[in-house]
């Protein structure tokens, strides 16, 4: 039980990794990305590309993050000239069509068929320490991504994204510049969502594009929406919140000994009917949006 | 006193007692997700064999055998889950699946790092065979059936093949191992399209397809995207040249008999003493016919698994894998004769070679 826990809890990191990067971008910057996976997408690919290269794993996660960025500056460059809508539909093309790149390109990392066998980032430990040190990497990544996005939002900074999320006119006449503002906020996101992807191609050891379909984005939406958005502790109770549930669901069938196929309907319940739920009556999540009080007295 | 009480329920409700009896295997298949249709005709494969082994008094003296059965949701993290509760919490010693290859390499690679046996009864991709000792596959990988299938094309002497296939993994496996069977007995393939599914039309791709003017259309597809190539392939007439489908009956399930008129193919062969059993208790329990190709082998698995807990005399993951290299020489199954090769992988699988006049597979 306790080495389950522990995979759970891993998981249940690299989805606050993502909620993190997503709740960066929509909770403050009012970026409404419907492209998220391909973000962690970049890591994931970047793991697999410098291991079927035999490049090591260092330059993996460096790979990861330039793909990230060159990803995060062209959903940037889009924005100049759409409405917020309208450049989350973009996202959300630009996402399918890099995943039907790597589908069809086999000489890239394997087409459709992937990359198999990535090696797990702390193999050589005995038993009980791999899983564990994986664990402790999730948790230190996560704490520093929140203490990263802690210190950009309750700076000036912050308040310049969020007045760029509220009245974007506002923001341009008192001299912010916002395709900078955006372009910088997606980048920090695009890093984080990166990193995650990582780590998970290194713990799956598994990388392929059916990993980066656009359910996978609504999934880290539903986090970030249930757990509070606007709110870096809602995004990460949102996320682990979620992963539990998910994890624990085959718990409850076998307690009660319901049928296997009842699982797969009450989890995807789960997520549409809890979504619907926060949306109708809790908008704010879980944990809502600390708006005025310290930061700006 | 809510606390005792949630404790005492939960320990009636798991039915404690029991597991000390039971013999518990887990199986990992796509329950919800784009593939749950397959993934639950696996089910149905595993449900059959553990009823008919609990029927015949269990194994290992009497006690009942037990298949927990996990979704997988089409997502390796959840399928990953379910595998790692499977063996941390539930101590199975086998574990069967999955169908996609993106979810059972990554499971499969788990299983073989934890000791335990990992039972493949439905991906196909090359990559499956380096998995390493303890996993099996029941199912012949793309090679074996491409390869029976560009065999029997050459043999109706057609020269030129133009393919058809979902683009994913079970799909560019297919397309790249045939042509590489067919080139080597002499034939040309003379366009590979690699179709996507959920599309409401397939026109431009046939149409594509009929301009190399091909001597044979090659195809393997399932659910409703067989359903329109079928039915367009016979709106646009490009049903006079033959058509070859690579799992006959998951390629023409649904079908307006005169559709599929006149097509061949390969499928699975359920004869052998068990296959025809088989096939009248999935009727008798289902009320319709095999679903898809795949539930034969989840049968398959858990039957042969329950062998060689027999033999073994211990349900031990060890033992069971040591047994089941033992038995899986010539194993009679409900897909026919089951032998591993080295790489523990189903080297030969006996197909049928089918042809469909009036609706009717014919032999």
């Amino acid at each position: 039980m306790v080495e389950f826990l522990v995979h759970v809890a891993i998981m249940a990191c690299l989805y606050g990794l993502l909620s993190l990067s997503l709740n960066l971008q929509v909770g403050f910057a009012g970026l409404v990305n419907f492209g998220q996976v391909i973000l962690f997408g970049c890591g994931t690919y970047g793991a697999a590309i410098a291991f079927s290269h035999q490049l090591g794993p260092v330059a993996g996660i460096a790979l990861g993050i330039v793909f990230a960025v060159i990803v995060a500056a062209a959903f940037a460059r889009l924005g100049r000239n759409l409405g917020a809508d309208y450049w989350g539909i973009a996202t959300l093309a630009v996402a399918e069509v890099l995943r039907i790149l790597a589908n069809n390109e086999a000489w890239l990392a394997g087409g459709a068929q992937g990359v198999g066998g990535i090696p797990l980032l702390f193999g050589d430990m005995p038993r009980p320490m791999g899983p564990l040190m994986t664990l402790g990497l999730c948790v230190a990544l996560l704490l520093a991504a929140w203490w990263l996005c802690q210190r950009l939002t309750t700076s000036r900074y912050g308040l310049a994204l969020k007045l760029m999320r509220e009245e974007p006119q506002l923001a341009a006449s008192l001299g912010y510049d916002l395709a900078a503002l955006k372009t910088q906020t997606l980048m920090v996101a695009a890093v984080l969502a990166a990193a995650s992807g990582f780590v998970f191609a290194h713990y799956i050891t598994f990388v392929g594009p059916d990993q980066l379909v656009s359910s996978e984005t609504f999934l880290i939406w539903a986090m970030v929406i249930i757990g509070g958005s606007g709110n870096h502790l809602g995004a990460i109770v949102g996320a682990i919140l979620m992963q539990f549930l998910f994890a624990f669901v085959p718990f409850v069938k076998d307690a009660l000994g319901l049928p296997s196929e009842h699982v797969a309907a009450m989890r995807l319940t789960l997520v549409g009917g809890g979504l619907l739920a926060f949306l109708i009556w809790r908008t704010q999540g879980l944990i809502p949006e600390h708006v005025g009080g310290k930061q700006n007295g | 006193m809510h606390k005792a009480l949630l404790a005492a329920a939960y320990l009636a409700l798991s039915g404690l007692p029991a597991l000390a009896q039971e013999v518990v295997l887990g199986a990992v298949v796509p329950l919800s997700g784009a593939s749950a249709t397959l993934g639950d005709d696996q089910r149905r494969g595993i449900e059959l064999a553990v009823d008919n082994i609990n029927e015949k008094g269990g194994v290992l003296g009497g006690r009942k055998l037990r298949v927990i059965v996990e979704d997988s949701g089409g997502r390796a993290p959840s399928a990953l889950d379910a595998a790692k509760k499977l063996v941390t919490v539930d101590n199975v010693p086998v574990v069967i699946g999955e169908y996609s290859s993106g979810i059972t390499i990554p499971v499969g690679q788990y299983l073989v790092q934890e000791g335990r046996v990992h039972l493949n009864i439905g991906s196909s991709s090359g990559k499956i065979r380096s998995l390493g000792d303890g996993s099996f596959s029941l199912i012949g990988l793309d090679n074996v059936s491409t390869g029976f299938a560009a065999q029997d094309v050459v043999d109706n002497k057609w020269k030129k093949a133009a393919v058809i296939v979902p683009n994913n993994a079970y799909g560019q496996g297919v397309a790249e191992q045939f042509q590489k069977a067919f080139s080597a007995l002499g034939g040309e393939v003379v366009t590979t399209v690699m179709y996507t599914e959920g599309q409401t039309t397939y026109r431009r791709e046939l149409q594509q397809m009929e301009r190399s003017e091909p001597d044979v259309y090659v195809y393997s597809a399932y659910g409703k995207e067989a359903a329109t190539i079928n039915r367009e392939s016979f709106e646009l007439s490009i049903n006079t040249t033959p058509w070859y489908a690579i799992y006959l009956s998951m390629c023409t399930s649904d079908a307006d008999p005169k559709f599929i008129q006149g097509q061949y193919g390969l499928d699975l062969n359920y004869i052998g003493p068990d296959g025809a059993v088989y096939e009248a208790a999935y009727k008798a329990k289902y009320n319709e016919p095999f679903k898809t190709s795949f539930n034969g082998y989840g049968y398959d698995a858990v039957m042969m698994a329950a062998a060689a807990i027999e033999k073994a005399g211990s349900a031990e993951p060890k033992a069971i894998s040591a047994a089941l290299k033992d038995i899986g020489k010539g194993y009679n199954g409900a897909t026919g004769d089951i032998t591993f090769d080295a790489d523990r992988q189903r080297s030969k699988q006996p197909y049928l070679k089918l042809k469909i006049e009036d609706g009717v597979q014919q032999r």
